[in-house]
């Protein structure tokens, strides 16, 4: 293993640099894509560029990899500068890169074996030396057992752990992977990330990788943070989060919803960026520490308790929207003030109501015995990875699967008797958007006026509504496909409530939209739930948007596992498994080692961070500076971490999966 | 499950379609390349078809061997005469013409041995030889079948002028005459009957793979799932694709018979462009059928692409464009039987040239009616099936 000497981690001094630009840009028809850039990537470093889609991450990658043309600046990889398809040649065995899109690089016919030995011939890796390699790498992405599978059987987590090895079997210096997560569920997403950091660890190999994903800033070495072009900010994750001044407070309102709602109204008079998450309000505080900030929001809100007032710790997002808003760079989401609370009659009742829904095919139980209520006005998440059977139960919730076994209502309607009554109640959004490209936002919204057979008078209103609540003014003559990904999924979020539905369906509903369009949408949904008292339910990748939702139920191979409200899920997660304790040490692969070998066998490196789970926190957070001393790991400091909802996902679903491994051993 | 319709209902099916309807049009007004691919249909490639494809002998080149060098060898060679014929020449040497059929410069080799003039004169019988390249069997058969005639006829006039009878005397002799009349085409113009089959052949491409592409497009964008999810039944998410490609085609019609077949190729439109039309919609609808079969059983625009052309090849072949149904062995002659485009070419030629009506071609339509019906129906059941 690794000797601490070899670690060369931003902490080991004056490290090589490996990519150096100086002003770079890039121009797509003479529009700037990446402008007046300076990034700076070390040896032995994995840097992350996190961003919004469009930010220009792509154009950059691209251009660090010999495969695009730049017209501005100068770009220096291994010292060669990129000046000619020549230099572009000259640098490319060293690097190894991996397109976006999932399994895009491999060929999914071949086997898994199939597709190393084509990218080791390619390469030229001399035939003494790859059976090493490919041993090496299967052994540590956990592919052995599948050499002969065919690439197009295996799991996305999989895909793209086949697609790391074919990309490093020519050991280069540099990897580059292009949004290697995006599509990926949470477990295989945080394995992907354990793996990558080991490899990169024990062969010294630097890596740049870009992700849409804020929450895996953590898990990299330095970040840097891009927008519209420009690279905001660069540094340790945690010098991007010192970066925004001011503090993150969070506010419980109360039960009630108009509580909720007229206290989001007293803070947006005040702050700029106030979001509702879930139950809790967000209130970003410009200036003053925790105290003082958590004080200002306690004087715009006299009537609430002061306990009900606590600054939390941001997340980066948080720190990327306040970094936007602060540079005035994007605008703070604006009080929606119009809809009075006068709370629909029905809004109580139970719009979604599953019971012991089962679908089988063939041998397979897609979904085994599910159940839950969903009443109006809640937000309702579904979560699970890739094929856990979260689509096979909104398919048959709106209609287009028959269940099994089992039975359901929706939005009144019985599921299995009144299929069409239902599909005139519902809203449905896809991951895909579902709109036609090539029409305008006014046709869209038309179209399906339309299809749910609005007359002219009601479509005109609703156009005049879906304009206004989405922010689509003056975009009406545009079509879709020039929309910004944003605005298009506000444009779809209105197609589906075109006929004013009581239940809505979202189907992934975010993926590839940035924060603040993100946070657009989720006011939009917030609004809708609270003062229409429209049912939402909502399945979804993204871990914190799972903190939107009022309740959420998380499926694992066709089964609910667990149901409860996002605080209630984490709390009995630090019930069940203890507290998570993050531990910033010097050398953090040294301490690493240290604490594997003193008991903490879980104990992981989260890019420059360690975490352990414990059981008596209290006590480790005391003893542990003193325990790594003596060990040589001086320095060291311990914080508690609230767990995030991609904590629980984690935890949850690894555990579900060893238990079954160990059934499975016992049986036979 | 389904309530009796009520005039609100009516209303409101309608509305539905016409949204659909709406939709597909735009869509369509919106992709150039797709446009661009109509619009050659109807246009250029009838043009070219009508222009450049010829059933007759035209040019066949000819070299000539001839060792005899007498008045009567030339005025042999002689008979040969264009626009059917062109001579490229003489040669001197057998290898020569082999390797002028060889490398495809020749059609023909005519070879006339010596003495050909004083037998001929001497009333002995003699023999010239004529090769002929086969490779295109149509073009070898009408050379091998024109110059037997023009050899015939040289053969009987020599004939005569040895018995000292001038050429004239022949009217003399008992033979039988044969006097043809060419009716619907009197100048057997190919262009006539190739334009229109070509019109005919693009019909029946944009019938199939207009409604799959219009189809297959929805799933690759994934806005099928919201047409499911909505209160839509598959028959009208189908049938406004049907609509919209059958608009489109009628439209293409118009601009192919009166920007292309009338002014160009002179083509009578003898017969109702009324009956036509309806003749057409019947045809294009249950046609439509097929290409929603394709488009159940391809995921995007290339498969169906593919597809599309591997249906349509034989139906091509099969409809009695390329080969009269009467030349073709029994298998292949019940297999057009059930091609849908066989009927629908009688029931078009009966009315363009022939002036048809309703009457005669009431055998065709109820050939499209059966036929298409049976296809129809195949591609709405497939369709219906795949969303259970």
């Amino acid at each position: 293993m690794a000797a601490p000497a070899l670690v060369s981690g931003p902490a080991a001094g004056n490290p090589a640099t490996v990519v150096r630009a100086r002003g770079f840009g890039k121009r797509y028809r003479g529009r700037n894509a990446v402008e007046g850039l300076d990034l700076e990537i070390h040896a032995g470093e994995l840097f992350g560029l996190i961003g919004p889609d469009g930010a220009g991450k792509s154009s950059l990658i691209k251009s660090i990899a010999g495969v695009l043309r730049f017209e501005a600046g100068s770009l220096e990889v291994f010292g060669v500068p990129l000046l000619s398809d020549d230099a572009c040649e000259r640098i490319k065995d060293r690097i190894g890169f991996m397109p976006q899109g999932l399994g895009q690089n491999l060929y999914p016919e071949l086997t898994v074996e199939e597709n190393i030995d084509f990218f080791a011939r390619l390469r030229l890796v001399p035939h003494s030396a790859l059976a090493q390699r490919k041993a090496e790498l299967l052994a540590i992405t956990r592919l052995a057992p599948f050499t002969g599978r065919a690439m197009k059987h295996l799991s996305g987590g999989m895909k793209q752990k086949l697609g790391l090895v074919c990309t490093l079997i020519h050991e280069p210096r540099l990897v580059i992977l292009d949004e290697p997560t995006t599509g990926v569920d949470p477990v295989s997403r945080r394995d992907f990330w354990l793996i990558l950091g080991r490899l990169l660890r024990e062969r010294n190999i630097s890596a740049l990788v870009s992700t849409a994903y804020m929450d895996e800033a953590s898990s990299f070495h330095r970040v840097g943070l891009m927008f519209g072009g420009r690279l905001l900010a660069a540094g340790q994750p945690g010098e991007i989060r010192a970066l925004a001044q001011g503090a993150l407070v969070s506010v419980e309102a109360g039960a009630e919803v108009g509580q909720q709602a007229a206290a989001l109204a007293q803070l947006r008079a005040r702050f700029a960026q106030v979001d509702a998450l879930g139950s809790a309000i967000r209130v970003f505080v410009d200036q003053g520490d925790d105290i003082q900030a958590a004080d200002m929001v306690r004087q715009a809100l006299p009537a609430l308790p002061p306990q009900a007032v606590a600054a939390v710790e941001p997340e980066l997002e948080d720190i990327f929207v306040a970094l936007l808003r602060q540079r005035g760079l994007a605008r703070p989401a604006q009080d929606r003030t119009s809809p009075p609370p006068a709370r629909r009659q029905d809004a109580d009742a139970p719009a979604i109501e599953a019971h012991e829904l089962t679908r089988d095919f063939g041998a397979f139980r897609a979904a085994d015995r599910v159940s839950f209520n969903v009443r109006g006005g809640q937000v309702f998440g579904l979560l699970g990875a890739n094929g856990a059977g979260k689509s096979t139960v909104i398919k048959m919730l709106t209609g287009i699967l028959q269940p099994s076994a089992g039975s359901g209502r929706v939005a009144g309607a019985d599921m299995r008797s009144a299929g069409f009554a239902i599909k005139e109640r519902i809203g449905y959004m896809s991951q895909a958007f579902s709109l036609y490209l090539d029409l305008t936002v006014e046709e869209n919204v038309r179209l399906y006026g339309g299809i749910y057979g609005l007359d002219r008078a009601a479509i005109r209103s609703r156009l005049q509504w879906i304009s206004e609540v989405a922010e689509l003014k003056g975009y009406e003559r545009e079509r879709a496909a020039r929309l910004p990904m944003g605005l298009r999924q506000r444009l779809a979020l209105g197609c589906a409530l075109v006929h004013q539905p009581r239940v809505l369906f979202l189907d992934e509903p975010t993926s590839g939209v940035d924060p603040i369009g993100r946070r657009a949408f989720w006011d939009m949904l917030f609004h809708l739930s609270r003062f229409d008292g429209v049912a939402i339910l909502v399945t979804t990748h993204y871990m914190s948007e799972a903190e939107h939702c009022d309740r959420l139920a998380l499926m694992y191979a066709g089964r609910v596992v667990a149901e409860d409200s996002p605080s209630g899920m984490k709390n009995a997660l630090e019930r069940d498994c203890g507290m998570l304790l993050e531990i910033n040490a010097p050398e953090p692969q040294a301490a690493l080692l240290a604490l594997q070998r003193n008991g903490f066998a879980a104990a992981a490196l989260f890019g420059n961070r360690i975490r352990i789970q414990s059981r008596q926190a209290e006590a480790d957070s005391a003893r542990l500076p003193e325990l790594l001393r003596q060990a040589g790991q001086p320095g060291v400091t311990v914080v508690r971490r609230a767990p995030s909802m991609e904590d629980v996902f984690v935890q949850r679903v690894t555990a579900l999966e060893a238990a079954e491994l160990n059934a499975r051993k016992t049986a036979r | 499950m389904k309530e009796p319709f009520s005039g609100q209902d009516w209303r409101l099916w309608l509305r539905r379609v016409g949204a659909m309807t709406r939709k597909e049009l735009l869509q369509l007004l919106r992709d150039p390349v797709l446009l661009f691919v109509i619009l050659y249909g109807f246009t250029a490639d009838v043009y070219n078809a009508g222009s450049g494809v010829t059933l007759q002998l035209q040019h066949a080149a000819f070299a000539v061997h001839d060792l005899d060098r007498s008045a009567a060898s030339r005025e042999l060679a002689g008979r040969l005469l264009p626009p059917e014929f062109k001579p490229i020449g003489a040669i001197t040497d057998a290898r020569q013409g082999e390797r002028l059929l060889d490398s495809g410069q020749a059609l023909m080799v005519l070879s006339i041995p010596p003495q050909f003039g004083r037998d001929l004169a001497a009333g002995a019988p003699t023999a010239v030889q004529v090769q002929i390249d086969a490779t295109n069997t149509a073009l070898g058969f009408l050379a091998y079948s024109y110059t037997t005639q023009i050899f015939g006829q040289y053969a009987i006039e020599a004939g005569l002028r040895n018995q000292g009878l001038s050429p004239t005397a022949l009217d003399s002799l008992a033979r039988v005459d044969n006097r043809q009349r060419v009716w619907f085409n009197p100048n057997q113009d190919d262009g006539w009957f190739m334009s229109i089959s070509e019109l005919l052949n693009v019909i029946t491409a944009f019938a199939i793979l207009l409604p799959a592409a219009f189809m297959v497009r929805e799933k690759e964008r994934g806005t099928i799932e919201q047409l499911l999810v909505s209160p839509l039944t598959p028959f009208q998410v189908m049938a406004p694709k049907v609509l919209a490609m059958t608009l489109v085609i009628h439209i293409g019609i118009l601009i192919c018979l009166f920007g292309i077949l009338e002014p160009v190729f002179h083509v009578p439109i003898k017969g109702s462009l009324t009956l036509f039309a309806l003749v057409t919609t019947l045809y294009v609808v249950n046609l439509s059928g097929l290409g929603l079969f394709i488009a159940t059983v391809t995921r995007n625009l290339a498969q169906a692409a593919m597809m599309g052309i591997l249906v349509l090849a034989p139906m091509m072949f099969l409809s009695g464009i390329w080969t009269p149904p009467e030349a073709m062995p029994i298998v292949a002659r019940a297999l057009m039987y059930i091609s849908p485009l066989y009927y629908y070419m009688n029931a078009s030629y009966g009315i363009l040239l022939k002036g048809a009506g309703l009457r005669t071609i009431a055998p065709s339509i109820l050939g499209i009616l059966l036929l298409g019906g049976a296809v129809c129906g195949f591609g709405l059941w497939r369709f219906r099936r795949q969303f259970d």
